[in-house]
């Protein structure tokens, strides 16, 4: 009889480990592990280089003839460019601090995966070409010749990274590893390696101003159904100002807002509470895209998606720009926007709030302030009447998207929102929030179902946090300020904590507002019956 | 002495030798922080392998608790293993690296006559891996739901949107 193994040799996963070294471990491109190339048509319209036919399981990628050459080329250029990435090429001295800070790690326990392993990988090219040492010993250091392998193994590991930034909180040199990840993303999109998930996205913007291409009619008119969704639960039809010049205020949000669910309910709070406040605005089509997935891709798209926002404000003649609850749009503007297409057009001034008349210094140079910031004045001037108990049928916890939180340090602005519409919240454990959060496991371009397993690895550190506040507490509701987020975490919170929904923060600020004139609500934004509706009958 | 009480005896020792057997089967560089970094919320993979052991050890025992309990110790380890990459049966056959150190450690200890003792237990562990199994399954059913409706999702304004452009047949919905 054949000898069947014992169940120790069926779990033994890792006999090459101990074999070789870390460097000659080579990762497996399975289903589940990798998202879909980019289509050729689609990096040719993008007039991206070396535009090519590739499937990431094949062994060969058809990389163009000189790949070698243009990566080290492409590699001498971004270091010249950016000092940032010499010096953090240059100074990490492996410490380890930041090496079990990110949820990827946490979550495959892949050593690849810790920030400083991750780093390694290009840092191992750069120690060979362009230190002394390296050039002369070699592998010893840990330097090493770029070869086919380690294209690949930049690629599987620049999409296990969300740029989420959480490790260089840790790293005494502040090394921030997401910019490099960035750097490699756009280094192998020099030799025509990119994915569907962002270039599609990236190409639909270009063409029509979102991300799903829909053309501006339609947009217009799937906004127009969601304001009689709005006069159907309010009572009261919001106004939805297209494309009009002359308004003080241009407003522009992820279009996830717009198309998917939950996002939606976060769109029709915006909609109601700026009718409330006879905001002086306008919506755009053209402008009709907060997010920048050019911005998970290379530096020069990244800045030709977000010069439209400008450009639309220009052309409409608005003041200053009002923004939604999305992530890396945040991360774009309080960190790129200034560089990549400042100064700002002349006419425009720093915000002030029309209802407050707070100024909002801080947006001086960006004329772009946060919603949740502009929420949290009206509370604090007394300008909303709210009626929290309307959303008395939620325990609700605060997710901080890493680039808000991260990138801007947008930490007690929607928490001070928060706790004036709903009455039941509770934080999440202390070092899995604020500057300490742990990333939806699916940014930057990680969203896409055909890496979901990847996503529930990669989610578990917040998925866990989030379980135990649904167990301690009856937490069951998460809200944040990003529509990635509002896409990616209902499948999470499935997995980890099911039970537990998602919102954005302006629909409980909408399901709280009592607005002027309105009849008695019944309904939240969701359309489900209101709490306490039963008691209040019983009352009368 | 009893036979629970053997069991009850080497229950630190056969556990903290389990939870570094399963830990053994991640890559060698990332053991030694699972090992010693002991918070709940920062080394989440070690807490919930440790949460599972500790149960399972228990309930293997012969100590009573109920079957809902162990489901609920063994979830968020499940969970874990049914995401990681790995085949379903590493996933699942980290359970049955306990035998080995039961018969290492307990086996030894027990009289003649309480074998069936031990093979009770060993029975018992192959009840829980049973309900593993079903976590599991449920595990990677839920991964494929979540694919379907994330895609419903994305475009579920589109679709109302166009059922709705040139008037649908429901008279309320084919106003615009
Ligand atoms: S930026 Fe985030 S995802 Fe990337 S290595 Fe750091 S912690 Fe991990
Ligand atoms: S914390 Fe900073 S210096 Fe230390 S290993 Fe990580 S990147 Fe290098």
């Amino acid at each position: 009889m054949a000898k069947l193994p014992t169940p120790e040799e069926l779990v033994a996963s890792r006999p090459e480990f101990p074999a070789q070294s870390w460097f000659d471990y080579k990762p497996k491109f399975e289903a589940g592990s990798y998202c879909y190339p980019a289509q050729k048509p689609t990096m040719e319209l993008m007039h991206m280089p070396n535009p090519h036919d590739w499937d990431p399981a094949a062994d060969d990628w058809n990389l163009p003839e000189n790949w070698k050459e243009i990566l080290c080329d492409a590699f001498a250029d971004r270091l010249a460019k950016h000092r940032s990435l010499k010096l953090f090429m240059d100074i990490c001295v492996r410490c380890g601090a930041c090496a079990d800070k990110c949820h990827f790690f946490l979550g495959t326990n892949d050593p690849k995966n810790m920030p400083v392993l991750r780093v390694e990988l290009l840092r191992s090219l750069y120690r060979r070409d362009y230190t002394l040492l390296g050039k002369i010993l070699g592998k010893t250091i840990g330097a090493r010749e770029l070869d086919y392998d380690i294209v690949k193994e930049l690629f599987f590991y620049a999409y296990q990274c969300t740029e989420c930034r959480r490790c260089s909180l840790f790293c005494p040199y502040g090394i921030d590893t997401a910019e490099i990840t960035a750097i490699v993303r756009e280094l192998l999109h020099e030799v025509g390696l990119g994915i569907h998930w962002i270039m599609d996205p990236v190409k639909n913007c270009s063409l029509t101003g979102n991300h799903l291409g829909i053309k501006p009619h339609s947009y217009k008119e799937i906004v127009e159904m969601l304001a009689d969704d709005c006069e159907d639960i309010v009572g009261i039809r919001p106004k939805t100002p297209f494309n009009e010049r002359g308004h003080e205020i241009l407003f522009i949000c992820p279009s996830g807002d717009v198309f998917a669910d939950p996002g939606i309910y976060t769109f029709m709070g915006y909609l109601i509470l700026f009718n409330e406040l006879d905001l002086d605005y306008t919506l755009s089509t053209y402008a009709s895209e907060g997010g920048n997935f050019g911005s998970f891709t290379t530096f020069n798209m990244a800045k030709k998606l977000n010069a439209k926002m400008y450009a639309e404000a220009e052309r409409l003649g608005c003041k200053w720009i009002l923004g939604g609850e999305c992530g890396h749009m945040w991360r774009v503007i309080n960190q790129y926007m200034d560089t990549y297409n400042g100064p700002t057009p002349a006419h425009m001034q720093t915000p002030v709030s029309p209802i407050t008349g707070t100024v909002f210094e801080n947006a001086a140079s960006t004329k772009m302030v946060h919603i949740a910031e502009f929420e949290a004045d009206l509370i604090k001037h007394g300008k909303l009447n709210l009626d929290p108990s309307r959303n008395d049928d939620l325990v609700c916890t605060w997710h901080d998207s890493c680039n808000p939180a991260r990138a801007m340090g947008l930490l007690d602005e929607p928490r001070y929102v928060l706790k004036h519409v709903v009455n039941k919240f509770y934080e999440m454990p202390e070092n899995t929030i604020r500057e300490n959060t742990f990333c939806c496991g699916a940014g930057s371009g990680l969203n896409t179902e055909e890496i979901m397993e990847l996503r529930m690895r990669s989610g578990m550190p917040r998925g866990n946090a989030l379980r135990y506040v649904q167990q301690k507490y009856g937490v069951n509701r998460m809200c944040c300020v990003c529509a990635i987020d509002r896409a990616t975490l209902p499948p999470l919170a499935n997995y980890w904590a099911p039970g537990v929904t998602v919102s954005g923060l302006t629909e409980l600020v909408a399901n709280a507002l009592v607005c002027k004139g309105e009849p008695k609500r019944t309904m939240n934004l969701r359309q489900e019956d209101l709490p306490h509706l039963d008691e209040e009958e019983q009352g009368e | 002495m009893k036979s629970l009480d053997v069991f009850f005896n080497c229950r630190e020792q056969v556990i903290e030798e389990w939870v570094n057997a399963i830990f053994n089967t991640y890559p060698l560089q990332s053991t030694g922080f699972l090992r010693t970094v002991k918070d709940p919320f920062t080394n989440p993979v070690a807490d919930m392998t440790r949460e599972a052991a500790r149960t399972v050890y228990e309930a293997v025992s012969g100590w009573d608790k109920k079957p809902e309990d162990v489901k609920q110790a063994i979830d968020r380890f499940v969970h874990l293993r049914a995401v990681q990459a790995m085949l379903p049966s590493q996933g699942i056959m980290v359970f049955y690296l306990l035998k080995p150190i039961m018969r290492k450690h307990v086996l030894p200890k027990l009289k003649d006559q309480a074998l069936q003792d031990y093979l009770d237990a060993e029975s018992r562990l192959d009840t829980i891996v049973l309900m593993a199994f079903d976590i599991y399954m449920k595990s990677r059913e839920t991964v494929a739901e979540n694919r379907i409706r994330e895609i419903k999702n994305q475009h579920a304004q589109l679709v109302r949107w166009a059922q709705r452009v040139g008037g649908s047949p429901l008279e309320q919905e084919g106003k615009s």
